[in-house]
């Protein structure tokens, strides 16, 4: 896929959102959802989204990737729920195929292709801790306060 | 999925971290392209087709082939994608068929937004049959729909017995396989039905078409089966 392009896309959409708002605000975490369809490789994510976000105030934000499995539709036989994956001979990640795992029949998929960006953590920048507090800082909001 | 949802903000003492939900679909740019595309594409009844596959599968020589047997049958158009040359766009050309092309140069893949653009120069009322030919890659292509109706990969048996285990993706978005040169088979030393096995694997009821460009040998199957699509 296009992980350079995917992670400006968040970054983009990050910023727009911190932009939008008043006041200076540091962005600790950046969480997205990525469906084992969707063609997204998380560590050259993760990678292209380290380079580009140096020196911005995203820059000691972490990118937190959650890989969620598949889920099919069969229409032969209505079976719904997890795919049947391939592994060993064929690949050594599971792989997962859009073949029913009840009765053999081509399956739609209903999940697994998303790439969505679900939430972001931040502070207020003037009030923000350093750097190397962070860890600290998460830790102690815990559990953070949501919004709906 | 969702595309722009409100977002609600809580607002905490200022030494709190806020966490805030920001659902964003990242693919949607692309899907809500190629959703036009395919909008205007139905109201002018045309039937487009994506072609896929490596690079030297054959798919420059397969369309041109369909499309000769296709012409009297149905007002044939074709979008090629092609890095930097117009070497497939003119052969094609010369047989009367429409062509226009996407010069892509850096990209390796059709993507909605160009497919829209090349939508803009073609004469959709005199058009039938729409056969794209993406850029010759096994990666990336099936991520980014343009808006065609059927999505055809073609493979070809110099790519090896293991073309199909090597790139799951582009058969799991797939509606129909083509295996090509399958003339040189005994040559490569490759079976057509093991790779048909592996594409079943993945995919049970998918058609898959051997053909061979050379003998001729099931190129009018798969120009029928574009038809019916």
């Amino acid at each position: 896929m296009h992980e350079f392009a995917l992670a400006t896309q968040i970054v983009e959409r990050v910023r727009e959102f911190v932009d939008s708002h008043r006041g200076d605000r540091d962005v600790l975490k950046v969480r997205l959802w990525v469906g084992e369809l969707a063609g997204v490789e998380p560590e050259q994510l993760r990678f292209c989204y380290n380079s580009i976000t140096r020196e911005t105030p995203l820059q000691h934000s972490v990118l937190e990737i959650t890989m969620a499995p598949a889920q099919v539709r069969c229409a032969n036989c209505r079976y719904q729920g997890s795919p049947q994956y391939l592994n060993g001979a064929w690949a050594r990640a599971r792989l997962a195929t859009l073949r029913c795992p009840r009765c053999g029949k081509s399956v739609e998929a209903t999940v697994g292709h998303e790439c969505e960006l679900k939430s972001i953590e931040f502070v207020e920048a003037k009030l923000s801790v350093p750097a190397t507090d962070f860890n600290h800082a998460v830790t102690k909001a815990t559990p953070a306060r949501r919004a709906v | 999925m969702t595309t722009a949802p409100p977002v609600a903000v809580i607002e905490t003492s200022p030494q709190e971290i806020y966490d805030i939900e920001l659902v964003r679909e990242l693919l949607e740019a692309n899907a809500a392209l190629a959703r036009d595309n395919r909008a205007l594409l139905d109201r002018y009844g045309i039937t487009a087709v994506d072609i896929m596959g490596g690079i030297g599968s054959g798919k420059t020589t397969l369309i041109s082939m369909i499309a000769q047997k296709l012409k009297e049958r149905t007002a044939v158009v074709m979008v090629n994608g092609d890095a930097t040359t117009s070497t497939d766009l003119d052969s094609i050309a010369e047989q009367g068929i429409p062509v226009v092309q996407i010069a892509t140069f850096n990209a390796c893949h059709l993507d909605a937004n160009l497919i829209g653009k090349a939508l803009a120069r073609i004469e959709l009322a005199k058009t039938g049959l729409l056969l794209i030919e993406n850029i010759g890659n096994m990666i990336c292509p099936p991520e980014f729909p343009v808006g065609a109706r059927a999505r055809v990969v073609v493979i070809s048996v110099t790519e090896g017995p293991y073309v199909v285990k090597k790139h799951p993706h582009m058969f799991l978005g797939a509606t129909l396989v083509v295996i090509n040169k399958i003339d040189l088979a005994d040559a490569m030393d490759v079976r057509v039905v093991d790779l048909m096995r592996d594409v079943h694997r993945l995919k049970p009821d998918i058609s898959v078409i051997p053909t061979s460009c050379r003998t001729g040998a099931g190129v009018e199957e798969f120009a029928v089966a574009l038809l019916d699509i």
